[in-house]
């Protein structure tokens, strides 16, 4: 985690808000005034006015600050507007940016640690949005009236401002120090956080297994473990941020006690009078000693947390490199697939998981993929949709590789429905359109007819009953249906299922198919039950070695494995009839 | 205050969206109820933050007053030292106690923070499978992770507001004993102060609501776009996804710029009237100094008591968080209070011999409103394998889950070896009737690890045996590390997890063993060696085996047909196939052509 990409995260999406932080500056400044004068006039109130008698013009001179006062209040009242300008577009663009990176991540393959980072993530660009408006909001009050403090105190006595500015700059710079170390701690707390939450998810969401296995005990140590870590890490912390004492002391304390100190020196000598040492006093602590006090317990807390959020969040927001080649991008004539000469495998050590395949799928053919689990058929559905590339030989549609083809074209023509089927929080009609915006009532009826979804639908309560987040109480088979509905729907010339029936009853896994067999296009089905293979036109088995294409009846007689998937299924006795 | 306060507020906030809607008000009084029991401990550290939060109150009070002897000792030119070293202990003192009174808070927050999430855990796995009903996984972990974090904040926060109030009680003394003209002056000011806080109350929590409601919105869309990532992938849907996914996002800048106007309210008002204020009692003061009443030190100290008498403005933020600690307490508070529905006997029996005889007597199973299982009689004979079947939502997992106490039954009982199974020691149960599920959980470190879940003790010979038998050996040996491998390093497909959770059910030697769906990701072919496997290993021991596929019922010795609640019927598969009412259970498994019958029965040599 460095804090550098945090603040350089930072800067970029500030960027654009520059104005809005100049006007903020300005605005600031105005506010600061009073404080600038106060101590001055305050001065003057009390030497020209009420030590000497003139009630007057004391009331006078305090009269001139209730006015800058108002003034400042004005001000205040203006800064927020730009307070909102910098802050919400920043949050929108950091949110922007961390959803896309996000998901391109999710897209890339890249193995999540689940819901609980990514809704971590929005949490932690809600925490920044917090932490730098608390920021600005302190900074300037800080900036503004130590800056104002010290320069008042300048022109009430240039020594005592030189003193103090001294003990400042040190309190300042032991300051830096000590946030270095306490950010590592900090990272440490918000690290071993998230760790509670890691530990524990796999236990909550393996509830019953847990309880099955009577691992309780084991299960509650485990996450104990993490629980305990993080109390620890906090304490570690707190012990580091106890240092700061000496940067009160030194800033905030000091001054005052030296201006004390010079006091009679400065009085005797003509450099001070009563009235302007009361001024200093005033500047030094109704002025500097909050601003330090800030800057030191909330100004301190909030750059700490801010910068290791900040760190997180550019460590979330890199997005995968974009691995396009330079080719153009063509369109393909016609929608015959070819494999020719396929070879893939996960990593360069491991087993080809689809090796040397020579395959043809001409339009229009209703294919079915069997064989044993964790052979590749899945693998081969991924390299069909260009999911995955092979290390040799070509997957070509139309007569050009697959590599070649305009990604867009690609996509609509050819669809994968994988097993887990998305739904998403809106209506059934969104869903259904998801593939195709523009299809109109008639179709996604028509649609909904064919794939065998009316009962579904009229449960849900028709077209445009909203869905709730994560599909809500639908079950898996429901999901499903959806998700078959959409892509009949969509213009894909080119379906493939993967295993996308395989939570629906027979009847409605027939229905479903049937529906694709008889919708325009090639259909290609990774078949879960051996039944979908009865509906073929061909049928692929892979069995890793050698891989064969048939009609159901020659199969039967020359693939043995085959004999075997299909054998067994028969294997109930037959029922008198 | 604590580091997580900014943040904390909104990942609180954020946390109401995740769980189950209950009223503020119970929330409430249920946090209340935790708090008591739980926020006085560590009783020591307690009573040390309550004597620094005096000794702070007392410091800060005496800080402007010492400040006001030293000025007027500087002017006068006598007395200087002394006056210097009091303030100079004052000052000593009052950041000593502000440096322990963080540090303390601190320490007495972790230690409350870990003993609730202790007990969250422990009460979550004790309410076990009958508790997910309730608290689903997500909602438990916010509730473990973000409202367990943030009660320890309660009892500094109240301190931090008494001390509030008992330092503008303080000032206001301190200003009137000065001048008792300027502590009458001060609390003229007061009304206005309060009105304005009212009103900023009353219009700052609406909006502020809503933005966390939008916000949660978004991170269920991301959620949702994670889960389907296969699809948007292959469907090229990328961009469209951002797009859905940030739809709330410009209700949420309108929003935000609306909590800003509140607060731009509250902030000018409250910079224009603490400085007038204030110079409305130097007035007075500086007419009390010509006067000669009061010094010049005097009218510094009078300044500074001020402003620390309108320091209970800042009250209000106290008394937001302090609510906000009490809904997150009593977050807790729900899972603790809930009673588990499984427990364990008060006197438990020791497993009582036999090879696995189950008997299920009058069995009732009511879930929601529905009742799932009425007045269930099974009788099971030892050793045998029994295949559960039935249309699905017809119970089957339910009456599954009877067996091994993962949920008790609202009537009857469920006997094994002639011993109720609510009488025997529950993990000694867990230990002989195993569980394999349609999707097994992955826990445990590595794959060895999850295999011996349940068992620890088990050697690596044992896990090897099981997983073989488990038709999973083989592709575990391909794993870069092989047994070792870690399970985050081990992607799996839905067919090889049901094998290492059915290596997990038998490695334990059980004497009953429940499959419940724990084949479907197999295709026939492994399922047949799996089936086979398990039928040598199970010989003399029971197994219940919820089963979609007639392939799966013939291979049983007795079917177990679950109709309405009842067993139907108890019978082997041959003798049920007679029924057509049990062939529909099964329906498209008979959707191939009888002319293929035929022939298949030709080629076999068997009569059609």
């Amino acid at each position: 985690m460095k804090l550098s990409e945090g603040a350089r995260l930072l800067g970029r999406h500030l960027r654009p808000q520059r104005g809005a932080l100049w006007r903020l500056g300005a605005w600031s400044a105005l506010e600061a005034v009073p404080t600038f004068v106060s101590g001055l006039f305050i001065a003057r109130a009390l030497d020209h006015g009420f030590l000497a008698g003139r009630l007057l013009t004391g009331f006078g001179w305090l009269a001139a600050l209730a006015i800058l006062y108002a003034l400042g209040a004005w001000g205040t009242r203006q800064v927020y507007p730009w307070l909102a300008s910098t802050v919400e577009p920043l949050r929108d663009s950091l949110l922007t940016g961390v959803v896309a990176a996000s998901l391109h991540r999710a897209l890339g393959g890249e193995q999540d640690a689940g819901g609980a980072s990514v809704a971590q993530a929005t949490i932690q660009v809600e925490s920044v949005r917090g932490l730098f408006s608390a920021l600005l909001r302190n900074s300037r009050q800080l900036l503004a009236t130590s800056v104002a403090a010290i320069g008042g105190l300048a022109v009430l006595s240039p020594l005592l401002a030189l003193v103090v500015g001294c003990l400042v700059l040190v309190a300042l710079v032991v300051f830096a120090g000590l946030l270095r170390v306490v950010v590592v701690r900090y990272r440490d707390v918000v690290l071993r956080g998230e760790q509670v939450g890691t530990s524990a998810a796999p236990v909550v969401e393996g509830m019953r297994d847990v309880v099955a296995c009577a691992a309780q005990a084991r299960a509650a140590r485990e996450v104990g473990e993490a629980i305990d870590a993080e109390a620890a890490a906090q304490r570690s912390f707190a012990r580091a941020w106890v240092l700061r004492l000496p940067v009160v002391t030194l800033g905030a304390h000091l001054p005052l006690l030296a201006l004390l100190v010079l006091a009679p020196w400065l009085l005797s000598n003509g450099y001070l009078t009563v009235g302007e040492v009361a001024g200093a006093a005033i500047y030094l602590f109704s002025g500097l000693q909050p601003a330090i006090q800030v800057l030191v317990s909330g100004g301190g807390t909030i750059l700490v947390n801010l910068g290791v959020v900040l760190a997180r969040l550019a460590e979330v927001s890199t997005g995968p490199p974009d691995a396009r080649d330079g080719s153009p991008d063509l369109l393909p004539t016609g929608h015959d697939l070819e494999l020719e000469r396929v070879t893939f495998a996960y990593s360069p050590a491991a087993e080809p998981v689809v090796d040397d395949l020579t395959l043809a799928v001409p339009e229009g053919l209703h294919l079915a993929v069997v064989g044993p689990s964790g052979v590749g058929k899945s693998t081969l559905a991924n390299l069909l949709a260009r999911l995955a590339c092979p290390q040799h030989g070509a997957v070509r549609l139309g007569g050009l590789d697959l590599q070649h083809i305009d990604e867009d074209h690609l996509r609509r023509t050819v669809a994968l429905i994988p097993q887990e089927a998305y739904v998403f929080a809106g209506t059934v009609r969104e869903n259904l359109t998801y593939l195709r915006p523009q299809a109109s009532t008639g179709e996604l009826e028509q649609a909904v007819r064919a794939v065998g979804m009316e009962e579904l639908l009229s449960q849900l309560g028709g077209l445009d009953a909203e869905i709730p987040p994560s599909g809500g109480t639908l079950s898996p088979g429901e999901r499903q249906l959806i998700a078959l509905t959409r892509t009949y729907l969509s213009s894909a010339r080119i379906v493939i299922l993967d295993e996308a029936t395989c939570h629906l009853d027979p009847v409605a896994e027939q229905r479903a198919e049937q529906a694709f067999g008889d919708r325009h296009g090639t259909l290609i089905v990774i078949a879960h039950r051996i039944s979908s293979a009865l509906r073929a036109d061909q049928i692929l088995v892979m069995d890793g070695a050698a891989p064969e294409v048939g009609g159901y009846d020659a199969l039967l007689r020359s693939n043995s494995l085959f004999a075997e998937l299909v054998g067994h299924w028969h294997e109930q006795p037959t029922a008198p009839a | 205050m604590s580091m997580s306060s900014s943040s904390s507020r909104l990942t609180r906030a954020f946390a109401r969206f995740m769980g189950p809607q209950v009223s503020p008000d119970a929330l409430r009084t249920a946090g209340n109820r935790v708090l008591r029991q739980q926020a006085g401990q560590p009783r020591i550290l307690v009573v040390l933050l309550v004597v620094i939060t005096l000794a702070g109150v007392g410091s800060t009070l005496l800080l402007p007053g010492a400040l006001a002897v030293a000025i007027d000792a500087a002017t006068s030119g006598r007395g200087l030292p002394r006056a210097l070293g009091q303030l100079a202990v004052v000052l000593a003192v009052a950041t000593v106690v502000e440096a322990l009174d963080e540090l303390i808070g601190s320490y007495y927050g972790s230690y409350l923070t870990a003993r609730l999430r202790h007990r969250l855990m422990g009460r979550a796995l004790a309410l076990g499978v009958p508790g997910q009903r309730r608290f689903p996984a997500g909602d438990l972990l916010s509730r473990l992770t973000v409202s367990a974090n943030t009660p320890a904040n309660f009892l500094p926060l109240l301190l931090a507001a008494v001390r509030t109030l008992l330092i503008t009680i303080g000032a206001v003394v301190a200003l009137a004993v000065i001048d008792l003209r300027l502590a009458l002056t001060f609390l003229i000011g007061v009304p206005p102060a309060v009105v304005l806080l009212r009103l900023f109350l009353a219009r700052a929590s609406e909006p502020f609501v809503r933005y966390q409601e939008r916000l949660a919105e978004v991170i269920t869309r991301m959620l949702d776009a994670h889960r389907g990532a296969r699809t948007i992938r292959a469907s090229g849907t990328a961009e469209q996804e951002v797009g859905r996914i940030l739809q709330p996002l410009p209700e949420l800048h309108h929003i935000g710029r609306q909590v800003w106007a509140v607060q731009r309210g509250a902030s000018w008002q409250m910079s224009l009237l603490v400085p007038m204020l204030q110079v409305l009692v130097l007035s007075i003061a500086g007419f009390a100094l010509a006067a000669g009443d009061i010094t010049a030190g005097q009218i510094v100290a009078a300044a500074s008591y001020v402003v620390l008498a309108l320091g209970s403005v800042k009250v209000v933020d106290t008394v937001v968080s302090l609510l906000g600690c009490q809904v997150a307490a009593g977050r807790v508070g729900e899972v603790l209070e809930t009673t588990p529905a499984v427990v364990p006997p008060v006197l438990p029996a020791a497993v009582p011999p036999g090879r696995g005889r189950l008997e299920l007597r009058d069995v009732s199973v009511v879930l929601g409103e529905r009742p799932v299982l009425h007045h269930l009689d099974l009788a099971v004979p030892p050793g045998t394998s029994v295949a559960l079947v039935g249309r699905s939502g017809t119970g089957k997992s339910v009456l599954a889950s009877l067996i091994g106490r993962l949920r008790d039954p609202d009537e009857g009982a469920v006997l094994l070896d002639g011993a109720p199974v609510s009488t025997v020691d529950l993990s000694a149960l867990r230990r002989i009737v195993t569980y394999a599920f349609e999707r097994p959980a992955r826990l445990g470190a590595t794959v060895h690890d999850m295999i011996a879940y349940g068992e620890p003790a088990a050697s690596r010979a044992q896990v090897q045996a099981a997983a073989a038998a488990a038709q999973a050996d083989r592709f575990i040996r391909l794993l870069p590390e092989g047994y070792d491998t870690p399970l985050a390093q081990a992607p799996m497909s839905g067919g090889e997890l049901q094998r290492l959770g059915l290596a997990r059910a038998i490695v334990t030697g059980a004497r009953v063993v429940v499959l419940d769906d724990a084949t479907s990701s197999l295709d026939t072919a492994t399922e047949v060696k799996v089936a086979d496997a398990l039928a040598r290993i199970l010989e003399d021991r029971t197994s219940v085996v919820v089963a979609y596929r007639a392939a799966t019922a013939a291979r049983a010795d007795l079917v177990a047909w679950l109709d309405a609640g009842r067993i139907r019927a108890l019978a082997p598969h041959r003798e049920l196939w007679s029924d057509p009412d049990y062939r529909a259970v099964f329906a498209a498994d008979r959707d191939h052509q009888p002319a293929d019958r035929e022939q298949l029965a030709v080629d076999a040599g068997t009569p059609a």
